[in-house]
């Protein structure tokens, strides 16, 4: 029979590891979920691949309203609460939700605008529709994009590279 | 054995107390990353959640759909409402895409009220409460290309309201770079008059700044007429445009011709303006205006109006900047009256209390030569300290004091004035 002692020592190292796999496990996991990055998503036809901050700012403004003569810009956004819309609130817009609202009402009853930026609910519809919708341009949860999907690089960047701006 | 066991223990807590002790500066994580994951499960639970509503509505619309051949329902719903969709058949199949679809016209109507409360120091006034104007905003887009805004106010008067049309624009969009519209516009002149409309919720302060205040005549708050704007290719300087021609001032100056120009010239407008893409918030504009003014009573002049401004529009801080210049020749003498106007506003929304307080100054000027005749514009020095205060998304509170001026040599007003604005 082993001694408690014994026992002890035996058991130590299994907790000190289990309890360092624990800290190190719990930190790359929030990590993963800070730093997941949102991808801007148009419909395939959309005739741009590659877009400044700047220029995807300009669109989610409302200033720019179409990609070509024919093809407007359809805005998807996020319902609030989601990360993709804090995101896009965030590094986009630079605006607090009641700021963000208060933006898109003036927009349209200055006349500069018909509409506000369509709220999805879930990424999958927002998948849905921005393949759907010629001219739609939605911001995805980088990992919950379609495969074939077509992504816009942002400041030359896709994401999951460095220096890709929304996250 | 009790014995043995107890240094044993003591090593295992001394060990336990010691290594959480020594953790390096990142254990200071766990904090954080727990919250982090509790966020992202409650994200997580809504997806959820979002995902069976979304499967319900997909089991109930193909319920309801059953027995009929889906593309053949898309058909009529395609020939009744311009789709900005490409395909009926993924339409029948997918609810949220049918969702999406956009119906014309599609009218949105959005209300503007407002109660204010003043009492001033000015002789012959009394303090109390008013209603502010009642306005109702009206937005439909006519299809993919052309839209409708219209802008309705109810001004309160001793004994009724005045109902007046203050916009009425038909507008088509070729593409960013041209869109052409019919109507009647807030002149298209400097910054705040395009800004901000009826419906004091939309601005910072209680009222408008005197040199465009609504029934004022120092520059044309109505236009009538046509007008093209968009974009001009510039890259980051974000270059934009509009121009206008129409009726101009009516024989009343504070009015537009609504009804048929005062004269045979028209008014003409361009505006240029700037929003920078490396200084997300800035605009900066020039406009001049032109125009041949027919008052009821009084000479004819022409009229040259020069303005400039520069705003910033960010909140923290926000600073509106205006200054416009207004030339006056008469037809029959050549006399020339020069008057000048301008504002700087400056407000900061506060980060505390969820960002509801937001305190703001302004001061304005305005001179106009004594000598120019039938010209209701008196001079002004004023100042305006105040603060927003943002109930909800769509109200808020505002308290002003006012120091002003009218005229030379007049007595300095000072008062208070509260407002509760809102939309619905």
């Amino acid at each position: 029979m082993r001694s408690p002692r014994k026992f002890a020592l035996a058991a130590l190292p299994s907790a000190l590891a289990f309890a360092f796999l624990c800290l190190s496990l719990s930190g790359p996991l929030a990590a993963q979920n800070r730093d997941v990055d949102v991808a801007v998503v148009v419909h395939p036809d959309t005739p741009v691949s590659n877009l400044s901050l700047a220029e995807v700012r300009k669109v989610f403004l409302g200033d720019r309203q179409y990609w070509t003569t024919n093809t407007p810009v359809v805005l998807l956004i996020r319902a609030p609460v989601a990360r993709e819309r804090n995101v896009v609130l965030k590094v986009i817009y630079q605006m607090s939700e009641s700021q963000f609202k208060q933006y898109w009402i003036a927009k349209i009853f200055r006349a500069e605008s018909a509409t506000a930026p369509k709220v999805v609910y879930s990424n999958d519809v927002a998948n849905e529709l921005v393949t759907a919708i010629p001219g739609a341009i939605a911001f995805i949860d980088a990992r919950d994009v379609r495969p074939g999907a077509k992504v816009v690089r942002v400041d030359g960047h896709l994401p999951g590279e460095p220096g890709y701006p929304l996250r | 054995m009790h014995s043995r066991l107890l240094p044993i223990l003591v090593f295992v807590l001394l060990s336990s107390a010691l290594f959480a002790q020594s953790a390096p500066p990142a254990s200071a994580e766990p904090e954080p990353s727990v919250k982090s994951l509790l966020d992202r499960i409650q994200q997580l639970e809504k997806r959820i959640s979002e995902l069976e509503d979304h499967e319900r509505k997909s089991s109930s619309a193909q319920a309801g759909s059953s027995g009929s051949p889906a593309v053949a329902e898309s058909k009529p719903a395609k020939a009744e409402a311009m789709s900005i969709l490409p395909s009926s058949e993924h339409m029948a199949t997918s609810p949220a895409v049918r969702e999406a679809e956009v119906h014309y016209p599609s009218l949105q109507i959005r209300g503007f009220g407002d109660v204010d409360f003043s009492a001033t120091n000015e002789k012959g006034t009394t303090s109390g409460f008013s209603l502010g104007q009642f306005v109702l905003h009206l937005a439909s887009p006519l299809s993919s290309k052309v839209r409708y805004f219209g802008e309705i106010s109810f001004t309160a008067q001793p004994t009724t309201y005045d109902l007046s049309v203050e916009r009425s624009i038909i507008r088509y969009d070729y593409n960013d770079y041209f869109k052409m519209s019919f109507g009647k516009y807030h002149t298209p002149l400097g910054y705040w008059n395009t800004a901000f409309h009826h419906g004091a919720w939309l601005q910072t302060t209680i009222s408008r700044p005197e040199m465009v205040r609504f029934g004022g005549t120092l520059i044309p708050i109505h236009f009538v007429g046509l007008q093209a704007e968009g974009n001009i290719p510039s890259g980051n300087l974000g270059l934009g445009y509009s121009v206008g021609l129409g009726n101009g001032r009516g024989s009343v100056l504070s009015k537009a011709g609504d009804n048929g120009d005062a004269n045979s010239n028209r008014a003409w407008v361009a505006n240029v303006f700037a929003r920078p893409a490396q200084f997300y918030g800035l605009q900066l504009g020039v406009t001049v205006y032109r125009d041949e003014l027919t008052p009821t009573t009084g000479a004819e002049r022409r009229e040259w109006i020069e303005d400039a401004y520069v705003v910033y529009t960010k909140e923290r801080p926000e600073f509106l900047s205006e200054f416009a210049s207004v030339h006056h020749t008469d037809i029959l003498t050549s006399q020339v009256f020069n008057s000048q106007a301008f504002y700087v506003q400056l407000a900061y929304r506060l980060p505390w209390q969820e960002n509801k307080w937001k305190p703001y100054y302004r001061f304005e000027y305005i001179h106009r030569p004594e000598s120019e005749p039938d010209w209701s514009v008196t001079d002004l020095v004023g100042s305006t300290l105040g603060v927003r205060y943002d109930i909800t998304n769509y109200a808020a509170f505002k308290g002003e004091y006012r120091s002003t001026r009218h005229g030379v040599d007049e007595p300095r007003v000072n008062g208070a004035f509260f407002q509760t604005a809102f939309t619905f």
